[in-house]
């Protein structure tokens, strides 16, 4: 543990000292002072005509309005910046040839790869610090500050940004220079881009499926509120993958039994984890949950076996997605869809045929007001009576224009200056040590 | 008493290596029975990059309590024979034997040999003394007489990269000395210094030598292993031309009071 701490202490040293994790932090500080300040201007002026109207003001919610916007910064600089401030940590090492001397110290290969995840680690975390004035300055507005959202967003965006280093690191085990390392990882990294891409244009069934479970996808669980123990497991998993397969590539030793039978567990493992369908409806408003006398008449409901006689690309079956299925599902895991094709798709096009408990319905309609008498209909349940609940009363908030100068000082001024100021003290505090 | 107890270990180490020098320069061993006792044994040890044959079926011994030159001109397979006994390499085939002890990972041979390669940037944007007091605590042991003998007390306060080559490969020396293995193989340790810090340099490898340590050190300027090495493997295209102590050249090539170059021509012809 003492050399693991002496061996983390110098990796940190060499992150957050160098001049390129100083530009990544203030582009950082750019990138969310832009978005934030676009985010709050954008949200003000909506919000114009939604105070003293409830209805509209229900609609506004700080999360999808403001803080996703806002992490926005931390998803462009974790995509395509991250992986510059990682890769060095081991091709130096390897440029150097200073892996022979901390081997010989001895550290063993697994002790230096930890050190050089916690620093990496700990350098994310630091990232979203930049999150905090931003969250200060939006309360100092009078804006409301869901926490348990923001809470989740964070740990969507800590997630994704493990799964960059993890790949950053296993890019740099198989090279030797940085360009060529960078381009693998940025390649690995935005390949879900491309994959969602696809999906969007309709370009191959396969890219259909693949775009089920891509990155973006999954973070795209924590920005909409809904913490998701696949989306949990397939973050670390892949994770822990990409770094079981940096430690067999990155140094002199494959110990290749004890490889794979790591290797052999952490898949299973992995595979269980993402069959292990719960997920929880974080959001203060609730939307994606249903009331709750519908909910309980849900659960009681037998597993359901749906028929779409629909493309995926239809808008129809996009709105069904995510204003039924999507919200059913959080609350039921035993429901098949089966996306119909060939003949029949076209001779019963827009039609939805449900199948429970042995009987069978058809309907056109996609939505829930129409679908759940009939279902329960279908199998006899009742419904309890609807319990008065508190609607979401929506956080619409008009800022004054003058005050979005604060937001500019803060993120394109004092944020900068105080990094740059702690490179020059930290410089100065350095030569004055050496020099006693 | 602990005192007297640490002196009597220094003097039975001086002792023994003494006795094992002059082992060394009765000739080794030669025959079959051994004046000296076997530390190191390379055996039948070939190494191939793609099509290229580096190392062709070396065998050799090296004594205890040696400094061990391997020379060779430039492509001669020094440093990858260098590698091959510590561990940062993989020989195709052929065994390091360590007291009878085959050695095969890389622990094994991490814990007994100290190895600096040639090519050793060691972390230029670091301090000398962050990275001298990284290595002191990473390997709980300090020597300021090792500092001051290597004269890296007058560099602390300069990065590694604003160090000249000479004071880049003292600090070198450094952690090579610093890490208290046994044997101590050095790839050309010997670039780029001037003849008064060379000396300075060879009377730090004797006293440490006389305290018990071996070396194995591969070298290009014949001139310079001849002021310290007690022992020698001779490579020429990844081949073993001679070993032995020099008196065992001299018999063995028939040149009396022939120098080790002298030595090393009559080998190549």
């Amino acid at each position: 543990m003492r050399k693991l701490r002496i061996l983390f202490i110098k990796e940190l040293r060499s992150l957050f000292f160098s001049k390129t994790a100083l530009l990544f932090l203030t582009i950082l500080s750019f990138l969310t002072g832009y978005s934030f300040y676009s985010a709050v201007a954008l949200y003000s002026n909506a919000s114009v005509s939604a105070v003293g109207n409830p209805l509209y003001a229900a609609g506004f919610e700080p999360v999808s309005g403001l803080f996703v916007p806002l992490f926005g910064g931390l998803f462009i600089l974790f995509s395509l910046f991250l992986p510059f401030v990682v890769i060095p940590l081991i091709i130096s090492e390897k440029e150097q040839n200073t892996l022979t001397l901390l081997l010989q110290i001895p550290f063993s290969v697994a002790e230096i790869l930890l050190a050089k995840v916690a620093a990496a680690l700990l350098f994310l975390l630091s990232s979203f610090l930049m999150i905090v004035p931003a969250t200060l300055i939006w309360w100092f507005y009078g804006g409301h500050i869901p926490f348990g959202e923001l809470a989740l967003l964070h740990t969507g965006y800590f997630l994704y940004g493990f799964f960059v280093v993890s790949v950053s690191l296993f890019s740099a085990s198989l090279f030797k220079n940085s360009a060529t390392a960078s381009l693998l990882a940025i390649f690995l990294i935005t390949s879900s881009w491309v994959i969602d891409f696809g999906k969007d244009m309709n370009i191959s069934p396969l890219l259909l499926t693949l775009s089920e479970w891509t990155t973006t996808r999954m973070l795209h669980l924590f920005e909409i509120g809904i913490f998701s123990f696949p989306a949990l497991f397939y973050f670390t998993g892949l994770s822990l993958l990409f770094l079981l397969l940096t430690r067999s590539f990155f140094a002199f030793k494959i110990e290749s039994r004890r490889m794979i039978s790591l290797w052999f567990q952490l898949v299973i493992v992995f595979a269980a984890t993402l069959l292990m369908d719960k997920s929880v409806d974080v959001t203060e408003s609730h939307k994606h949950s249903f009331p709750s006398h519908i909910t309980a008449a849900l659960q009681k409901l037998p597993p359901v076996e749906v028929n779409v006689y629909l493309r995926r690309t239809d808008s129809r079956f996009k709105d069904y997605e995510v204003t039924v299925l999507n919200r059913v599902r959080l609350v039921k895991n035993n429901v098949t869809v089966t996306m119909m094709s060939g003949a029949a798709l076209d001779e019963k096009y827009g039609l939805f045929v449900y199948k429970t408990a042995g009987k069978e319905v058809e309907t056109y309609s996609n939505s829930e007001e129409e679908i759940f008498p009939l279902l329960f209909g279908l199998t006899g349940i009742s419904l309890d009576s609807e319990k008065e609940e508190k609607p979401f009363p929506g956080y619409p908030l008009v800022v004054d224009k003058s005050k979005l100068s604060v937001i500019s000082v803060v993120y394109y001024l004092l944020i900068p200056l105080l990094f740059f100021a702690i490179f020059i003290i930290r410089r100065i505090h350095t030569k004055r040590r050496l020099s006693l | 008493m602990k005192m007297i107890l640490l002196s009597s270990v220094g003097f039975y180490i001086g002792e023994r290596v003494i006795v094992e020098k002059k082992a060394i320069q009765q000739g080794g061993f030669s025959n079959s029975n051994d004046k000296v006792k076997r530390m190191l044994t390379l055996s039948h040890i070939t190494k191939r990059y793609q099509n290229t044959v580096v190392l062709n079926d070396i065998s050799f011994d090296i004594p205890k309590g040696a400094v061990a030159g391997i020379i060779g001109p430039n492509g001669a397979g020094k440093s990858t024979i260098l590698k091959i006994i510590t561990g940062f390499e993989q020989s195709d085939s052929g065994d390091v034997i360590f007291e009878e002890k085959k050695l095969s990972l890389l622990d094994e041979k991490v814990a007994l040999f100290s190895y600096m390669p040639e090519h050793l940037e060691l972390y230029p944007d670091e301090y000398v003394a962050d990275m001298i007091a990284f290595m002191q605590n990473a390997t709980q042991y300090r020597d300021d007489a090792l500092i001051e003998a290597l004269g890296l007390n007058t560099v602390m306060s300069k990065r590694i990269r604003q160090l000249s080559k000479g004071y880049r490969q003292r600090l070198k020396l450094f952690f090579a000395l610093s890490n208290r293995k046994e044997i101590v193989v050095l790839d050309e340790p010997f670039d780029g210094f001037d003849p008064i810090q060379l000396e300075n340099i060879l009377a730090l490898i004797r006293k440490e030598n006389a305290n018990g340590r071996s070396f194995i050190l591969s070298i290009h300027q014949l001139s310079d292993a001849e002021k310290i090495c007690d022992y020698y493997i001779l490579l020429n295209e990844g081949r073993l031309v001679a070993q032995g102590t020099i008196e065992v050249l001299q018999k063995k090539f028939g040149r009396k009071d022939g120098s080790l170059e002298q030595l090393f021509m009559a080998a190549l012809r």
